[in-house]
């Protein structure tokens, strides 16, 4: 084994953010905020805790002070050692103490259990209340990371870290408590040991938390290169990368068990200094002890009694040493899910109400970043009943204008209205009453058919379910479901091919039966074969609706009332598919291409 | 095996027959490291077990007024201090590296078969089980290996501690002696009990953070069509069960605790009962019952891994199962025909279609149904969906590809799925793949007009140069558009340079604006070369040298897109996706 004098904390460090946080992080105010709340909602939980614990440790006391008393009237040759007596006292007292570390033990469960429900129910109430613009930018892995990887990071430090450590300072104390009473200057013991514990603390705890972190990132970027590996398969057999995968989860390997040996290290520097401070801790009481006792200045049966109490002094010290770096990974993690409650839910006015359905929007200029806009003045009318096709090349901002259209994102300068009301000032549930953007999206949740359905219209019955899905031409595959409604479906449950999907999100919007329809690329993703017969089933949909339609594909926009082609930010033609071709701009030229 | 020395060069063939096998493959690796660890740890108990012996030293020294004996007891203390401090910090790093080279050794080997398997994982169930074993089955394993020599230690020690008191004290030592196995295996048969209902905790909050991760995976999908007080109120239920059963378990490991408190308390009443009555015999000294009853209170420090070890063999039993199962997985297909070094090449032929693709043009195949196209897919890339014995090879210059060596067959014909992976990295390491070294990453990603994702990346860049080639693709390229995706491994598949290129529609989600641009890109990039392209758009089929019309399974029409689109109702009825009504519309109109 090398001996190792130092170390410092390898280069490379697998905890740092890869990719920016997209969502805000707490600042320390508002966790501190955020605990005081919660240790104020279960303040009697804690108070019962504490109690429950201090008899189970006073009477873990007594039989160490029976021994002592014991051992003096051993000691001065008595006769008569009252054995029935300290027996019985011994067996109340255990009796006591058993009763009571079981309730220590399932309070402080109890307790945790609660704090963390109280905590992962509140964020996720937070997380579906935020602003869908919010969501579209940031996306939804920041999230997802955190209602993951933080609340299990949080339930180590929920269910064991907050009341272990109350429990363990609470023996601690009493036990130097009953180290005191028992002979004062015994408690000089713990004084004498206690500095080499501080210092040898503070050193290691400045390092361990981040350390952990990193260690536990490490660890996690090994498995998530295998779970690649093995999630691309095919891509890796066909481009014969199976060597450089290999590689990879190697490097990754390597990277992780470096951090694995720094831990180890600190662990090393650690562990010493705890075990030399629970010896010198007993020396010191029995040398003390030792030389009051010759002195004639205590009684031997004090010194056996305070020894005694020292020993036990292990247990409380293990357990806040082991909870405490739990706690200090664990602010990290809640930091970053209280963030989200620092972000303002955009309530918008209730009283902007749409008188109409007509949509319009005028001289809009919008951007994602400051001082660089995408788009540059944008002007469309969409009377209600119309279709409209936005074409144009990739990046052109298609898809930016048309979340303006769907009222997810507020337009820089201009507006846009639905019905003369803007769109941008009314909440997004009064939006979506009036309009829904149809993408690539087409999630399909865990849980039953009819949850997936009934989220669109709660309430809904199951004939108008049904009705739903046949009119996207879905209730062939439905009705010969086994469980009908009742199926599981999504994540773990029956997998519905992509194109039952897009079905599930099409019968969605029947139940909604919004107005307006934005349409982005919903069924682009689809293998063009399945598109085929999904197309059918769209074009279902929108009989009847407004359709503002990201065409992606020609024969898509062919059929539009007006075809509008978006250039670099901007409207560059506009017109019915034969006033564009006899224009003979740039629409024109593509059109030819494609037919021949 | 020190941890620096990680990762091995070469992890092994492991013993897979079965999984305990499996764990004594594994424990025969690190055999010295085990046995490091049980000396450490023996090392470590025996220490404690020193502390009461200078204890009951100390208080009989000052009950005989002996400051002597006071110093000698404190000089045994400090020596058992030292001897526990360096066997405590030893036997950790021993054990830790026990588990840390085991659980590297199984990752590597775990790599490697991922690597051997490649699309084979796909098909079988054993995809899940090979990330599985991956995130959960390993730490399990390794945590049996590391507790097995911290156990180790701790029964020997008892064995010798229980000896030690016996000799040292015959009368009292044979009350702890018999005491000590009933507290080492009162708690066993609470375990079962418990550890399941920590099994159904643990089910139970996986469940609860599946749907939290749904709900929020489909958050857009909630906030723009409504439905959030549903989710939200299963996930409350859900949250609250995972609540309860918690409690449920806490209850069973309160209930283990409160045992482990009274068991060794009995044994204390037994011990200060019955010692008391010696002492006032004068059989035993007052300090040898304080040594003795010190020690009883020690003995929860050896016991806890009794405990331990029975919980991380039924942990790591199944896990080791699993991890044995899934290492003795195989590749199926076999290469008859080793013709290692040979290059084959000349035109592409599949005999169960009849496609013909002739070496060094650009042919297009278009596909009437859906499943045929997926199928015709799938035989080309060497993935046959039919049974291994009515298998026919595609040929390539009359060799049957799915004989050669796969990785020369691999070499020779590239497809690309129609759902290619974006391995995570960044843009210079995506576009590092097994190439011929002819196309450079620039020309390929020219071909693809992958412009506007350079753009994207180099704002996201890491360095103020604002270089694309170091940004980071995050995991399956989610953080880019489904057509910026396709591109960009169209742009991959390009610089690889194979003989024979197979795309199976590679541009279904690019604009039909950006779509003429990257057919013409890669018909330039690909000139001499053969290129097969499955797809239905007119963009990219009125390009292509050949287009071949395959209906009901077999090649029936062959000729340039404007040939077929004139001769065959057919293949235009597929590739313009016009109904008979509206072509007659069309007919009416023009007429």
């Amino acid at each position: 084994m090398t001996v190792v004098i130092g170390m410092a904390p390898p280069a490379h460090d697998p905890a740092a953010p890869e990719s920016a946080t997209t969502l805000p992080v707490g600042t320390a105010a508002t966790v501190r905020a955020y605990v005081t709340g919660l240790l104020r909602r279960h303040r009697t939980a804690f108070a019962v805790l504490v109690a429950v614990n201090a008899v189970a440790v006073v009477a873990s006391m007594v039989g160490p002070y029976l021994l002592g008393s014991l051992v003096d009237r051993l000691a001065e040759g008595a006769r008569d050692l009252h054995l029935p007596v300290t027996v019985g006292a011994f067996l109340a007292a255990l009796v006591v103490q058993t009763v009571f570390v079981r309730m220590v033990r399932l309070r402080g469960a109890m307790l945790g259990e609660e704090m963390l429900a109280d905590l992962r129910e509140d964020f996720l109430v937070r997380s579906v209340a935020l602003p869908p613009g919010v969501l579209e930018r940031a996306g939804t892995g920041d999230l997802l990371s955190r209602i993951t990887t933080d609340i299990d990071r949080l339930a180590n430090a929920m269910r064991e870290a907050v009341p272990q450590l109350a429990v363990g300072v609470v023996w601690a104390g009493l036990l130097i408590g009953g180290l005191t009473v028992t002979a004062p200057p015994l408690a000089l013991a713990v004084l004498v040991a206690a500095p080499v514990l501080v210092v040898g603390c503070r050193w290691y705890f400045r390092r361990a938390p981040s350390a952990y972190r990193s260690e536990a990132a490490g660890y996690a970027a090994v498995a998530a290169a295998l779970a690649e590996t093995v999630d691309a398969g095919r891509t890796v057999e066909a481009h014969r990368l199976g060597g450089r995968r290999i590689a990879l989860s190697e490097r990754r390997i390597k990277e992780w068990t470096a951090w694995e040996r720094y831990t180890l290290f600190l662990r090393s520097v650690l562990f010493p200094v705890v075990n030399i401070t629970h010896t010198t801790v007993l020396a010191a009481v029995l040398m003390i002890g030792g030389v009051f006792v010759l002195n004639g200045w205590m009684d031997v049966g004090q010194l056996t009694t305070g020894a005694l109490l020292a020993q036990m002094l292990v247990d409380p010290v293990g357990v806040i040493l082991r909870w405490y770096d739990e706690l200090q990974v664990a602010q990290v993690s809640l930091a970053r899910l209280v963030g989200v409650r620092d972000i303002e839910p955009e309530s918008g006015d209730a009283s902007v109400r749409p008188d109409g359905r007509d949509v319009r929007a005028r001289e809009v200029r919008f951007g994602y970043r400051d001082g660089v806009d995408v788009l540059h003045g944008v002007s469309l009318d969409v009377p209600p009943g119309t279709r409209v096709a936005l074409v144009g090349p990739s990046g052109a901002g298609k898809s930016t204008l048309g979340r303006l259209l769907a009222g997810i994102y507020a337009p820089r300068d201009g507006r846009i209205t639905l019905g003369g009301a803007e769109l941008s000032r009314m909440p997004a549930e009064r939006v979506r009453e009036h309009v829904a953007l149809v993408n690539q999206e087409h999630h399909v949740f865990v849980g039953t058919l009819r949850d997936n359905l009934l989220l669109a219209r709660a309430g809904a019955q199951d004939a108008e379910l049904w009705a739903a899905l046949a009119a996207v031409d879905a209730d062939g595959w439905a009705r010969a479901l086994d469980d009908g409604l009742d199926t599981e479906v999504g994540s773990g449950g029956l997998a519905l091919t992509p194109a039952q999907a897009q079905q599930v999100a099409l019968a969605r919007l029947v139940l909604a039966d919004p107005h307006t329809l934005v349409l982005d690329e919903a069924t682009s993703l689809l293998d063009p074969r399945a598109a085929r017969h999904l197309e059918r089933s769209l074009a279902r949909v929108l009989e009847g609706r407004t359709v503002v339609a990201i065409a992606h594909r020609l024969h898509t926009a062919h059929d539009a009332d007006v075809i509008a082609v978006v250039e670099d930010g901007r409207i560059t033609e506009s017109g019915s598919h034969a006033e564009l071709v006899a224009a003979d701009g740039a629409y024109a030229a593509l059109w030819r291409s494609w037919h021949g | 095996m020190q941890i620096h020395h990680l990762p091995y060069a070469d992890p092994g063939a492991p013993d897979v027959r079965s999984g305990t096998r499996f764990l004594l493959w594994l424990g025969r690796n690190q055999l010295g490291g085990q046995v490091k660890s049980l000396l450490w740890g023996l090392l470590l108990h025996l220490g404690i077990a020193g502390l009461p012996l200078g204890v009951g030293l100390a208080v009989q020294a000052v009950i005989d007024r002996s400051g002597g004996g006071l110093a000698r007891a404190g000089a045994l203390i400090a020596l058992m201090g030292a001897a526990i401090a360096v066997g405590d910090t030893m036997m950790h790093r021993t054990a830790v590296t026990n588990w840390i080279t085991a659980a590297a050794r199984v990752q590597q080997l775990l790599a490697r078969k991922a690597a051997e398997l490649g699309s084979v994982l796909n098909r079988r169930v054993a995809a899940g089980e090979v990330v599985a074993v991956s995130t959960g089955d390993v730490e399990k394993i390794g945590w049996f290996v590391e507790t097995l020599s911290r156990f180790a230690a701790a029964a020997t020690a008892l064995v010798v501690i229980c000896g030690g008191l016996v000799v040292y004290q015959p009368d009292l030592g044979v009350v702890v002696a018999v005491g000590v196995p009933v507290l080492a295996l009162a708690a066993l048969p609470l375990l079962p009990r418990a550890t399941r209902r920590a099994d159904v905790q643990r089910e139970k909050a996986g469940r609860a953070t599946e749907l939290a991760s749904d709900t929020v995976a489909g958050l857009r999908v909630l906030r723009g069509i409504g439905g959030e007080e549903l989710f939200l109120r299963r996930y409350r239920e859900a949250s609250q069960e995972v609540r309860e059963a918690a409690v449920r378990s806490a209850r069973m490991w309160a209930l283990i605790a409160a045992v482990q408190v009274m068991l060794p308390g009995l044994l204390l009443v037994v011990v200060v009962l019955y010692g008391a009555k010696l002492a006032l015999e004068g059989r035993v000294t007052v300090g040898e019952l304080v040594t003795v009853y010190g020690a009883v209170t020690l003995a929860h420090h050896p016991l806890r891994n009794f405990e331990e070890i029975a919980m991380a063999y039924s942990f790591s039993r199944p896990s080791a199962k699993r991890a044995a199962r899934v290492l003795a997985l195989t590749r199926t297909t076999t290469s008859t025909q080793a013709a290692a070094g040979e290059r084959p090449g000349g035109d592409l032929y599949d005999p169960v279609t009849g496609l013909l693709a002739p070496a060094g043009l650009f042919t297009a195949v278009v596909c009437g149904d859906p499943d045929a196209a997926g199928r015709l897919a799938d035989r080309l890339g060497g993935h046959p969906s039919e049974a291994p014995e009515s298998h026919v090879s595609v040929l390539l210059g009359g060799v049957p590809l799915d004989e050669l060596p796969l990785d020369t067959a691999r070499s020779a014909v590239l497809v690309q799925d129609k759902d290619p992976v974006l391995l995570s990295g960044t843009l210079r390491e995506l576009l590092d793949v097994p190439s011929s070294g002819k196309v450079t990453a620039d020309e390929a990603l020219a071909a693809a007009r992958c412009g506007d994702v350079l753009d994207a990346l180099a704002q996201a860049s890491p360095d103020d140069g604002g270089d694309p080639a170091l940004t980071r693709i995050t995991e399956r390229g989610r953080s880019l558009s489904g057509g910026q995706r396709q591109r960009l491994a169209l742009a991959r598949s390009l610089v690889t340079d194979p003989e024979v290129l197979v795309l199976d529609e590679p541009t279904s989600a690019v604009d039909s604006h950006t779509e003429a641009r990257v057919a013409a890109g890669v018909q330039r990039l690909r000139a001499g070369r053969t290129t097969v392209v499955l797809a239905s758009s007119p963009l990219l089929l009125d390009l292509a040298d050949r287009v071949v019309l395959v209906h009901e399974g077999r090649a029936v029409a062959v000729g340039t897109h404007r040939e077929l689109l004139a001769a065959d109702g057919r293949y235009r009825a597929v590739v313009t996706r016009e109904t008979e009504e509206e072509t007659l519309v069309d007919i009416e109109e023009s007429a």
